[in-house]
């Protein structure tokens, strides 16, 4: 194969992906989604623990193949000199190099920033670590739901008079990637005006802080620290998630005293309209949990999407809470590319979850699904590295290429 | 000089996702100027508010300028059109219909400006039907599927969560339009030509649930309307401790044999198969592990017992608050927030060594800026 233009407003960028789980695979997609191009490093005796995650074999794993849009996979072992030498030779090819290995795992390999910037003098290095790559706290490691406790989320999240439990587990390593996707483009604009590569040492738990900082930031103002609140907000009343027929719930927000009264003329609730303890938006804010029971026994019988579809015409922002089968069933996902096919390396067809974006004109190509392991071996030992058939082959009889 | 040094965005924004978008792009050096209806934008009246000034406002709007333009007037137009003439990118988040009427529909505009990147950042994109294009952040997070799966392990009789504080969702769309918006400022850089970047705030939350939806959506697990189908298994929660609260994921048996070695190999721990949690990790298990693991923890406290996992290679961290971070001391050795006229910023969160992001400026009052936007 040859380099394959995609188009997209990164096309012709190379990003070397060194990165394994989630945090680093997701921003590898968000670039791909973008047009880089990206050459993810595996090897049979150092899988992506997504190959091995959810099943037996490595070449229909659901995770895996659920994230690795338009990766390519080249394998290399680390664990041998040789292979290190190839990933050197890859590092001078390449544009960014990403790696969320353990911290210092990349130094070991004697691929410290400093060693890359021997072999490629503007090549950018975007490191994603739990709690950044040094510093008195930067050898500690953990998962999403460790990023969200230090980081300040959990504690932010949370059913009034309750231990606060934190937004669901899965939530954050897909944050800190799309945080490191950011400082990779910036650092691109920064080489692109003055040739200077650089390091982007990104903390996943700050990544996560980025979500609270306005909570982090109003207790610098006031001194008054932030506690969980369930869905309260101050501004909009009513405000949060509502019980519908058959365990649903409705998520509705008011703006003002005319979203209000349209709500409580379409539930045929003049009296709570007419009730001086939610006469303004102060006496709805007070008396917010007698407003919201008041509420739930209007709105549990009826049916979650009707009720939207019909808070909306009256121009109250109203949406069900989507299971995953609501989301799943809804034509305006499919048809705007949320949800889009590809084609996997090992010849499926599968559907995967598209980016937010839609580019136009000179979005990129978004066809191929997650690679086989080594599947472009061919392409990057050959057409990048420029290696002849006796050398390739000799690598692949050593194992460096296994 | 920065990353960005040299560009300048024209921000007809008005809601925390297209402003958070802004500031992203003006804390790596671009000349982001914000319009501002007569009024001031509607996001100065999230609070609390000190001295007058909204906090929202304040923490979204920092390194921009200011001038207040009235669009639904024509000189106003007139006025953004000149701004447009000279910028390399426009921020907007209103609906088509507001677009359409103050002449910023994408395909209008790009007749008149085929160099400007153009991001428009509505709920569920610009295919939409015409009720789709007004929701909040609450609106936004049930929508994408989030808030039903938020907390884990959710019952059916409690409420779904959207997240923390009131703008969550934002700040995620804000990430995504400014990504989009960097990657295209590229392009323009090489090929000359802008683009239209329609973003769906929705989709956002969709593309965050990434592996954990795109199973389901491809058959590999069963979709259903269960609050639980985010969830992870295992033992993995947050802990009560003596000062606060902890949170553990333990997914191997090294972490097991760890973990039993910071709570001094209790006996109710030798009732659990050592692989248990790799080969074994059945529903009684992880309440029985939880039951027992509670009051030990409960005793602990948080930043002591988190250090002594970590050296034994458990993830077990502290829960910490606003007040923890200001004081974590990875956080003031990587200058986390930057102080301008003695108030902390969260700022990025990486350490860069060529481009770090840097606040020279608080967030403008309105119109503060109209002498150096128009000389």
């Amino acid at each position: 194969m040859t380099y394959r233009d995609r188009g997209g407003p990164l096309a012709g960028v190379r990003v070397l992906a060194v990165a394994k789980v989630w945090a680093g695979p997701y921003a590898a997609k968000l670039l791909a989604q973008l047009g880089a191009e990206i050459v993810k490093v595996e090897s049979t005796s150092a899988l992506d623990e997504m190959r091995a995650y959810g099943g037996v074999d490595i070449e229909h794993a659901p995770y895996f193949l659920s994230q690795n849009t338009e990766a390519l996979s080249v394998r290399v072992d680390l664990k041998c000199e040789d292979g290190i030498a190839q990933l050197k030779k890859m590092i001078a090819v390449s544009d960014i190099v990403l790696d969320n290995l353990r911290p210092g795992a990349l130094d070991k390999l004697g691929l410290s920033f400093e060693a890359m910037q021997a072999i490629k003098p503007d090549i950018i290095h975007v490191s994603i670590k739990m709690y950044g790559s040094e510093g008195p706290l930067g050898y500690q490691t953990g998962y999403a739901p460790s990023f969200a406790a230090i980081g300040g989320l959990t504690s932010l999240v949370g059913h009034e008079d309750r231990v606060p439990r934190g937004m669901n587990i899965r939530y954050g390593d897909t944050t800190a990637g799309a945080v490191a996707a950011f400082g990779a483009i910036a650092a691109l604009h920064h080489r692109e005006r003055t040739g200077e590569g650089q390091q982007v040492d990104l903390s996943a738990v700050e990544a996560i802080s980025g979500l609270v900082g306005d909570s982090l930031f109003a207790f610098g103002l006031t001194g008054e620290p932030p506690v969980h609140r369930g869905n309260a907000h101050d501004e909009l009343s009513p405000h949060g998630f509502f019980p519908t027929r058959d365990n649903g719930w409705i998520s509705i927000a008011c703006d003002g005293g005319g979203e209000w009264h349209a709500l409580a003329n379409e539930l045929g609730a003049e009296n709570l309209a007419d009730d001086p303890q939610f006469a303004t938006h102060e006496d709805r804010v007070a008396n917010r949990a007698a407003l919201e029971a008041e509420l739930g026994k209007l709105t549990h019988t009826l049916d979650c999407a009707e009720l939207a579809c019909r808070l909306r015409a009256r121009g109250v922002a109203a949406w069900p809470a989507a299971s995953t089968v609501d989301l799943m069933s809804d034509d305006l996902f499919w048809s705007n590319e949320t949800f889009r096919m590809v084609i996997n390396g090992n010849g499926d067809a599968r559907p995967v979850i598209g980016s937010s974006w839609r580019i136009e004109p000179g979005g990129a190509e978004l066809e191929r699904g997650a690679p086989m392991l080594g599947e472009h071996d061919d392409y990057v030992y050959r057409e990048l590295l420029g290696l002849d058939e006796d050398e390739y082959e000799a690598l692949k009889a050593s194992g460096a290429i296994s | 000089m920065n990353a960005l040094s040299g560009i300048t965005i024209v921000e007809t924004a008005e809601r925390v996702c297209g402003e958070w978008a802004g500031r992203l792009l003006a804390d790596f050096g671009a000349e982001v100027i914000k319009l501002e209806r007569p009024g001031g934008s509607p996001t100065r009246r999230y609070g609390p508010h000190v001295d007058g000034k909204g906090a929202v406002f304040a923490y979204c709007n920092t390194n921009k300028k200011s001038v207040v333009v009235d669009l639904e007037g024509e000189t106003g137009r007139d006025t953004l059109e000149k701004l447009l003439e000279r910028a390399d990118a426009l921020i907007d988040d209103h609906d088509p219909q507001w677009c359409a009427r103050v002449g910023l529909d994408p395909a209008a505009l790009r007749e008149r400006h085929l160099r400007l990147v153009h991001c428009q950042i509505t709920p569920f994109g610009q295919q939409a039907p015409d009720d789709h294009h007004r929701a909040w952040p609450i609106n936004v997070a049930a929508a994408g599927g989030w808030a039903w799966h938020t907390p884990s392990e959710s019952d059916d009789a409690d409420p779904p969560l959207m997240g923390a504080g009131r703008f969550m969702p934002d700040f995620e769309s804000g990430l995504d339009a400014a990504i989009a918006i960097a990657a295209s400022l590229l392009r323009q850089r090489r090929m000359g030509q802008g683009q239209c970047i329609d973003l769906s705030e929705v989709a956002v939350q969709i593309s965050r649930a990434d592996v954990v939806l795109g199973r389901v959506l491809a058959g590999d697990d069963e979709p259903s309307h269960s609050r639980r189908r985010y969830d992870m298994g295992g033992p993995g929660d947050v802990f009560a401790c003596a000062d606060g609260f902890v949170h553990l994921v333990m997914m191997t048996s090294a972490q097991w044999q760890g973990l039993k070695d910071i709570m001094g190999n209790p006996d109710w721990a030798e009732e659990f198969p050592q692989d248990w949690l790799e080969f074994h990790c059945t529903p009684d298990r992880v309440t029985s592990f939880r039951d027992q693991f509670r009051p030990w923890i409960a005793l602990q406290k948080r930043n002591e017992v988190s250090k002594a996992a970590q050296a034994k290679g458990v993830p077990l961290v502290p829960g910490n608050s606003a007040e923890d971070l200001l004081a974590n001391e990875q956080y003031r050795h990587r200058g986390y927030f930057q102080s301008l006229e003695g108030l902390a910023y969260p700022t990025a969160a990486y350490r860069m060594t060529a481009s770090p992001v840097r606040l020279n400026r608080t967030a403008p009052a309105p119109d503060a800026d109209r002498d150096e936007v128009f000389p």
